[in-house]
């Protein structure tokens, strides 16, 4: 490049001008193709640029340094395809479109970084929530699922559920994700589960976009494996909830999501049968939490209730966690995850849409919000007492609800859907522990399962029709638009969404669960139940000092 | 009895499909999905949970 000195304060100015020419060439172009008379010609892409008045700092300013940023970012960081040529508008145009994926990238990874931090998160309040004497073997089912559900994604989990979800704009194409088994049923195709991208290799899936897609649809996967151990806690053998974690990563999780996500039926619902935009499930109340949820019902029905919970004639005894400190650590850092949660669902901060990312944020913290007030104010009026676990899970309620809704609703939807969220998750507690008589030591049912549930709901209530992800959500023109602004086809696509969960996810975790039980037994001795799964399941106590001093063996007054 | 359950869970999720493919109208299309719904948790919570509850470890 051939670049004479000029102040460096023009520099980005200069630089600016030569993107806004490349977008202008398109302009111009498509008005050249209506009238038939341009004024002006375009230049040629490969032409270089007349770059002479960019004018790049100097060497020796460089040298000096950049305390004010005015001098780093210049034209000379534009990468030229031929040296000798020097830059072309075909340069500024291909590092403008790389800049958008490179952007996008980074955002959808560093937001998938927060959703794994979410395990944390799930250990710590999970393992508050159960008694001492299970703390290890709580926070070791936390710890592994992770490394479970990982393997099995990536061996065969990520390639049904994303196979064939086609290009995903926001990351550069992912064109190898193409491998969609369709069945013509009914006169419509129904998208079954995805066949490409087994061990991130087959069928070209070697791909950068494919990777950031992978990582961040694997830890949403973990997040709803990881629901499942609260449910189970303090009586689930770890050789059981290992096999059962596996087969939630490997084919519960990928069907559902690949039906919701993947391009399967349930995402064609609006173009096949005139429902709204079909299952609208922006960040996964559906596919991530009443997944995980429905399944931890399978399991504690399966597994039964711990020894102790109920008594001969029925009624329920409270069996307290160890530590409300860490269970309210844990929903802070839980809260925190969401924010990648929520927003990353964007899969970028460029393009399509992808700037309602502060919408969307906005949208999660006031749910979670009037989700922990919803508990608060339940449990004060009917107990005396504002409980801290119950607001704890308030919070999450409220979170877990707006998954779904969060990219569709205003600020007002978001705040009554969490409120909705805190109250429903107090009631569902009180019938599973007292009617249903299912034994959920952290209310992960009513937490993931019920407000799962009521967040694919909400979409079809709240949706204000202000949403347009590059304008063609699930192929349906138009923005997606629930019941009380005017569509109620959109509540009928969430409906038959929440029968799937209910009806099919249920059956096929119930069957997988079924069988572990058969061939390796879900649940421990009645002696190690009641000594506590550390030692018994994990050779080693959780917290030795503390059992010592209860015991008082050993300790020095 | 459990078998029985499950077929119950399954049924609702092929009712509500059923009414999605069936019928045009919205509103007929909203009541068969809510009645597979409902179908699918008398299921669950009271079929397939209730047997459960027969064997439940505090009885016995």
């Amino acid at each position: 490049m051939k670049i004479e000195k000029a102040p460096g304060t023009f520099l980005r100015a200069l630089f600016v001008g030569s993107i806004l020419i490349a977008l202008s060439v398109q302009a111009s172009g498509q008005e050249s193709a209506a009238t038939s008379a341009p004024t002006t010609s375009a230049p040629s892409m490969s032409a270089p640029l007349n770059v002479k008045d960019a004018n790049p700092p100097a060497a020796a300013d460089l040298s000096k340094g950049d305390p004010g940023g005015t001098l780093t970012g210049t034209v000379n960081d534009v990468p030229v395809s031929d040296s000798k040529k020097g830059l072309t508008l075909a340069d500024a145009v291909n590092q403008v479109g790389q800049n958008k994926v490179a952007i996008n990238f980074v955002w959808t990874l560093v937001t998938g970084f927060l959703v794994m931090f979410m395990q944390a998160g799930f250990a710590l309040v999970e393992t508050g929530l159960c008694r001492a004497k299970n703390a290890n073997h709580t926070m070791m089912m936390n710890f592994m699922v992770y490394g479970f559900g990982l393997f099995a994604y990536w061996v065969c989990g990520f390639a049904f559920q994303m196979g064939g979800v086609g290009a995903t704009a926001n990351l550069g194409g992912t064109a190898p994700l193409s491998g969609e088994l369709v069945r013509h049923w009914f006169g419509k195709d129904w998208g079954l589960i995805g066949t490409h991208g087994f061990f991130l290799t087959q069928a070209g899936t070697y791909d950068v976009g494919v990777m950031v897609l992978f990582l961040f649809q694997m830890v949403f996967m973990d997040t709803a494996a990881t629901i499942v151990t609260g449910a189970a806690a303090e009586r689930w053998k770890f050789a059981a909830f290992a096999i059962s974690s596996v087969f939630l990563a490997a084919f519960t999780y990928p069907l559902y999501a690949n039906w919701a996500w993947g391009g399967g039926w349930l995402s064609q619902l609006g173009a096949n049968f005139g429902l709204g935009h079909g299952y609208c499930d922006f960040a996964g109340s559906g596919v991530v939490h009443a997944v995980g949820g429905i399944t931890a019902l399978a399991v504690s029905m399966i597994i039964g209730p711990r020894i102790g919970k109920y008594n001969r004639n029925g009624s329920s005894n409270a069996i307290p966690g160890h530590d409300i400190v860490i269970v309210l650590t844990g929903c802070f850092i839980l809260a925190f995850g969401w924010f990648g949660f929520n927003p990353g669902s964007t899969l970028g901060a460029s393009g399509n849409g992808a700037l309602r990312i502060g919408s969307i944020a906005v949208n999660t913290m006031l749910a979670g919000c009037t989700g922990s007030f919803g508990a608060l104010f339940y449990m004060w009026m009917r107990y005396g007492k504002p409980d801290a676990s119950m607001t704890g899970n308030g919070l999450l309620a409220g979170l877990v609800a707006i998954t779904a809704p969060s990219g569709f609703v205003n600020t007002v939807g978001a705040a009554i859907i969490g409120l909705v969220a805190g109250i429903l998750v107090c009631l569902s507690v009180e019938y599973f522990d007292r009617r249903a008589r299912i034994d959920d030591p952290v209310g992960a049912i009513s937490v993931h399962g019920t407000n799962g549930l009521w967040g694919v709901i909400s979409v079809g209530l709240f949706a204000d029709g202000k949403s347009n992800y590059g304008g063609a959500w699930n192929g349906v023109n138009g923005n997606v638009t629930g019941l009380f602004y005017g569509d109620p086809g959109q509540l009928v696509a969430q409906l038959v969404g929440v029968a799937t969960l209910v009806g099919f996810v249920f059956s096929l975790s119930y069957v997988i669960n079924i069988l572990v039980d058969y061939f390796v037994g879900q649940r421990v001795a009645p002696e190690s139940e009641l000594a506590g799964l550390d030692v018994p399941e994990m050779g080693a106590l959780g917290y030795p000092e503390f059992v010592l001093k209860v015991y008082g063996e050993g300790v020095p007054a | 009895m459990k078998l029985l359950g499950l077929l119950i869970v399954v049924l609702g999720w092929l009712i509500a499909i059923g009414g999605v493919v069936a019928v045009s109208s919205t509103t007929a299309r909203f009541v068969i999905c809510l009645i597979g719904i409902v179908v699918s948790l008398v299921g669950i919570l009271k079929v397939l949970n209730g047997e459960y509850l027969k064997q439940a470890i505090w009885k016995q």
